[in-house]
């Protein structure tokens, strides 16, 4: 019964992966760029949040903020930085997002200084009783549960059922026949990464309040995210979703069983394992190794 | 219609193309052929705006194009099939059908999506399906049918027949040469496949090394013997 | 050119480098007597991410790889120093005593070790792939590391003693006497000083009798920036200084408590606290100016995280000559009493650095840097050149891991401290913006790079000191600028500094 309460208690913080992880790939799709200032972008939209949420006194305002921070957070990123990186240098793409993870790491450690701050819980943290017994969710977790699936549901829909999905898919697979066909590609690809930035900004907001919020304090979630997202394939949105809530579940029952000290490593020898075995990932089809 | 004059494009220090001026006129099939590294592809890169020329100018019905995006020049109404794979793979028939001419009016669309399904059966009945279970020449017709749905009034083809058994090739080209007549289509073939690019052109222009060696009516140009071992090597 | 002549005879090119790097090596050791402690100080770290950042070039520059494992393996390199150092008295199978080179080469051993692993494993992946997986080990390895408490000392990481060697590196004795000797304020009384401020080397120069002992005395100065707590403990077992026993205990250690308080969390903090140390202990021992006391962020730190009765002095063992009743005759550790701590560190850092660079420089320079880069520019082409990708990119892996793990060695015996928060995250994006800013694939860019990264932060200290900043803003400005510069760097000047300067060069040159 144990071992259920664990798997249970990682949904949430699982679903939460998961939409760190639905960022990544949705950068990877649009520009072919693992955006490691992923997180450094949400931990700034958090920080905007936790002001909002001081000025304001309401969750959901601070909530809206920080999806609107996110979105020109990755807007800004993707067209001061990303874009004029020259095609061919990839490193210099991946280096270029490690530059702007320092930098909003910095420059939020200037604002709002280096210590945890504590987010406030907008909804009730005890645990459901239900059928005579505690179960290890609470109504936060369904909260997190409600806009991970209404982002899922949302980002399928608007990639399989409209022109700009549509755009944004051809992009990725192949911007010269994208544009040969009218697409106007530096702004569909600009449009992949603001979206991405509301996306992790979303996820930062929620998983503020079961950790604390510092500039460093979501650096461990990249690992997890980043895990979640290659293991998933990289490209597939599915995946990402999948991978994610496997990741949680993994890492709730290791640190629930042992120590939650224990789970960096264990994310560790799962990617270690997904490269060595299935380098492109289970929902992928993505070549990840090239030699 | 389409409009070159003294267009020169640089690769670096190479020259790729030296001062090339054509013109091709509507309703008729102009077939650019030459050697390999003679500038073909380049003629038509340049055109759709993929490759910025070093000078010269691009005309459509007048209207100065040159320099401008690809982006844009697809909207003025010039669509390029470029070379090789130029569909793509992951996404369904339909898709990339849908993928060409997003900017017009919806109902526009369907009605262009209708002729094209109409113009090559074979894809209506495989819409749902990924382009990469089709044949190479439906594909060819799948990247035909998208440069359509940007409803071009010049339509130019990079080397359609390559890969294709030379059967399927005739097809295409033939259906090439119907629709530029009666849809009243420019239509600026380049190919390396001399004998069949002429075969089916109104006229026929000779690239090598960048420069204009000759142009003339296609069957003028087929029966040039000296010309066709010179350049083209048969 | 006669000197590319001359790399036409056989084995020329290998002599060339080896003369070059003695030279080097020579200069900067003859330097160090010059240097006072705190640039001494400055160039051991100097040195240390030199070494450290030759492997990046290799990795990042040569072989196109971007990793962010390299911090974890200084912190492989740094470990395995530690427990051999503290737990084995002879080198295996050998029976020879332990000593620091023995050490560092088993550092080295190890580091090859954990790399080939990571090189296979990761080394053929595609760039972000590598790029997540090394961040992977990155944020792992010290988490490893402070999964076990009995060897690796858990979070709070190994106090280290480091195998000094006796004697050598002594400070020239007229520039003891007249830096120290005259400018040291023997007239102050301690009690006049508040408690919390009080400088802990004036409490020390106090009970020494200045004006006699001379330099032999004086000179144990330099070993309380790194040894306080050794010292104080000395002290207090003499029960001769009232002053010192009075004191509450656990403010006393300002230098182990910015080890182990302020940690690497952040992008170089690390070096800030350490080096504030030195800088401030030097103020105070050669200025005499116990208003400087004030801006040491002595308050900041947790003092109160350490208790000094768990340091390792005694419980390590180790020090067993120490001389606890031989007292400052018999020098600290066993050392000479002319024993100058920063310039052994120096002497070992560019030691270490001048022997990596000869490496790497032979290297690069030779068959293996061909392959690296053809393989980065074209793996196809390198291919079928008979060149295997595969093993081109692990084995720049493998000898980045090697440097790395050298320089983690080197790092350890700095601080004489070793803990995950030194080696995190933070210590990994620090070489990596060094290694871009310098100049991603030129050995010399590797050097700059080392230069920016101690320097930087001292400059922004001293700038928010003359601005009056507040600590926020001071503490993070490095970073902000190593950020925006990364960016900077990779979108207008992708060859760093050195690509720059040398664009610069060609362009003049062009020029009739």
């Amino acid at each position: 019964m144990r071992f259920v309460d664990y798997l249970l208690g990682g949904v949430g913080s699982g679903l939460i992966i998961a939409l760190m992880a639905l960022a990544l790939v949705l950068t990877w799709r649009a520009t072919r760029v693992v955006n490691f200032a992923q997180v450094g972008q949400a931990m700034f939209t958090t920080f905007i949040a936790l002001s909002l949420q001081t000025l304001t006194g309401s969750w959901f305002i601070a909530l809206v903020g920080a999806m609107i921070a996110g979105a020109l957070l990755g807007t800004v990123v993707q067209f001061l930085v990303l874009r004029p990186v020259a095609r061919a240098d990839t490193s210099g793409a991946i280096i270029a997002t490690f530059g702007v993870l320092i930098a909003l790491q910095a420059a939020a450690g200037m604002i709002w200084g280096g210590d945890s701050q504590a987010y406030p819980q907008p909804f009730g943290n005890t645990a459901i009783t239900l059928f005579g017994r505690d179960w290890p969710v609470s109504a936060y977790d369904l909260i997190v549960v409600g806009f991970a699936v209404v982002l899922v549901v949302g980002l399928t829909l608007l990639f399989t059922r409209t022109d700009l999905g549509l755009a944004m898919r051809a992009t990725a697979f192949n911007p010269e026949v994208a544009r040969l066909s009218g697409v106007r590609v530096g702004r569909t690809l600009t449009v992949g990464w603001a979206l991405a930035g509301t996306v992790g900004a979303v996820a930062g907001v929620l998983v503020a309040p079961t950790s604390a919020i510092s500039p460093n304090s979501f650096d461990i979630l990249l690992v997890f995210a980043f895990t979640a997202a290659v293991i998933g394939g990289l490209d597939s949105l599915v995946g990402a979703v999948a991978l994610g809530i496997g990741t949680g579940l993994v890492l709730s029952v290791v640190s629930g069983f042992s120590d939650s000290g224990n789970a960096p490593v264990v994310a560790l020898v799962l990617l270690a394992l997904n490269l060595l075995l299935k380098p492109e990932g289970i929902f992928g089809h993505h070549k990840a190794r090239s030699v | 219609m389409l409009s070159i004059s003294s267009l020169t494009v640089d690769y670096g220090p190479v020259r790729a193309l030296s001062h090339v001026s054509l013109e091709v006129p509507r309703r008729e099939v102009t077939a650019v052929i030459g050697a390999n590294g003679a500038g073909k592809s380049t003629l038509l890169r340049t055109v759709a705006g993929l490759v910025r020329p070093h000078s010269g100018s691009i005309h459509v019905d007048g209207v100065d194009i040159t320099g401008r995006r690809a982006e844009d020049i697809v909207r003025a109404r010039v669509a390029l099939v470029p070379e090789g794979r130029s569909t793509i793979p992951e996404l369904t028939v339909e898709e990339n059908l849908r993928l060409g001419g997003m900017w017009r009016p919806r109902a526009a669309r369907a009605a262009t999506l209708a002729q094209v399904f109409e113009l090559f059966p074979v894809l209506g009945d495989r819409r749902a399906m990924r382009a990469d279970t089709l044949s190479g020449g439906e594909r060819q017709q799948l990247a035909i049918g998208r440069a359509l749905m940007c409803d071009p009034e010049c339509l130019m083809l990079d080397e359609p027949s390559l890969g294709l058994a030379p059967l399927v090739v005739t097809q295409i080209l033939e259906m090439v040469r119907t629709l530029a007549e009666e849809s009243n289509l420019a239509v600026l073939l380049v190919e390396q496949n001399a004998v069949t690019a002429l075969r089916v052109a109104h006229t026929g222009i000779v690239l090598n090394l960048g420069s204009v060696v000759m142009s003339g009516a296609a069957a003028d140009v087929a029966a040039r013997e000296e010309l066709r071992h010179a350049y083209l090597g048969y | 050119m006669p000197s590319r002549d001359l790399t036409r005879i056989p084995g020329a090119r290998l002599v060339l480098h080896a003369a070059a790097a003695l030279v080097v090596w020579g200069l900067l050791l003859w330097g160090t007597q010059a240097l006072d402690p705190l640039m001494n100080y400055y160039l051991a770290l100097v040195a240390m991410y030199a070494t450290a950042m030759f492997g990046m070039t290799i990795l990042v520059g040569l072989s196109g790889q971007v990793s962010l494992g390299n911090g974890a393996l200084m912190a492989v390199g740094a470990y395995v120093f530690a427990t051999v150092t503290l737990n084995w008295a002879t080198v295996p199978f050998t029976g020879i005593a332990m000593n620091g080179w023995w050490a560092m080469g088993l550092a080295a051993v190890g580091g090859v070790v954990v790399g080939l692993v990571i090189g296979v494993l990761g080394a053929r992946l595609r760039g972000p792939y590598l790029a997540g997986l090394t961040l992977g080990v990155a944020v792992g390895v010290p988490a490893i590391a402070s999964r076990f408490p009995e060897l690796l000392g858990g979070e709070t990481g190994l106090q280290l003693t480091v195998p000094y060697p006796a004697g050598g590196y002594a400070a020239q004795e007229a520039v003891a006497d007249e830096t120290f000797v005259d400018e040291l304020p023997t007239e102050q009384v301690i009690e006049d000083a508040p408690v919390d401020e009080l400088p802990v080397d004036q409490l020390s120069v106090d009970q020494l009798p200045v004006d006699g002992a001379g330099a032999d005395d004086l000179l144990t100065l330099d070993d309380f920036s790194s040894d306080d707590v050794l010292t104080l403990d000395d002290f207090s077992s003499e029960g001769d200084s009232g002053a010192l026993t009075e004191q509450p205990v656990d403010e006393l250690p300002v230098d182990q408590l910015t080890l182990d308080g302020a940690g690497a969390d952040d992008l170089l903090t690390l070096d800030d606290f350490s080096s504030d140390d030195v800088l401030t202990l030097d103020d105070f021992s050669s200025e005499g100016d116990s208003g400087a006391l004030d801006d040491v962020p002595v308050e900041g730190v947790p003092l109160d995280d350490v208790p000094l009765d768990e340091l390792p002095v005694d419980a390590s063992g180790a020090l067993p000559d120490t001389g606890l009743d031989g007292g400052l005759d018999g020098g600290f550790l066993g050392l000479d009493p002319d024993f100058v701590l920063e310039r052994w560190q120096a002497g070992l850092a560019v030691t270490v650095a001048c022997l990596v660079g000869f490496l790497a420089l032979n290297l690069v320079r030779g068959r293996s840097g061909r392959q690296w880069r053809a393989v980065r520019d074209d793996t196809v082409a390198a291919a079928v050149s008979g060149i295997s990708p595969a093993r081109s990119k692990v084995s720049a892996f493998v000898v980045s891991c090697l440097f790395a793990a050298l320089a983690g060695a080197v790092f350890a015996q700095i601080l004489a401290y070793v803990g995950p928060g030194a080696f995190g995250l933070g210590l990994s994006l620090s070489l990596l913006v060094g290694v871009v800013l310098g100049g991603r694939s030129s050995l010399l860019g590797a050097v700059i790079g080392a230069v920016l990264l101690v320097w930087l932060p001292e400059f922004v200290l001293r700038l928010a000191g003359d601005r009056g900043w507040e600590d926020q803003i001071t503490n993070n400005a490095p970073n902000l600028i190593y950020g925006l510069l990364v960016v900077l760097v990779v979108l207008a000047a992708p060859g760093g500094l050195v690509g720059s300067l040398q664009g610069l060069v060609a362009r003049v040159r062009r020029r009739p």
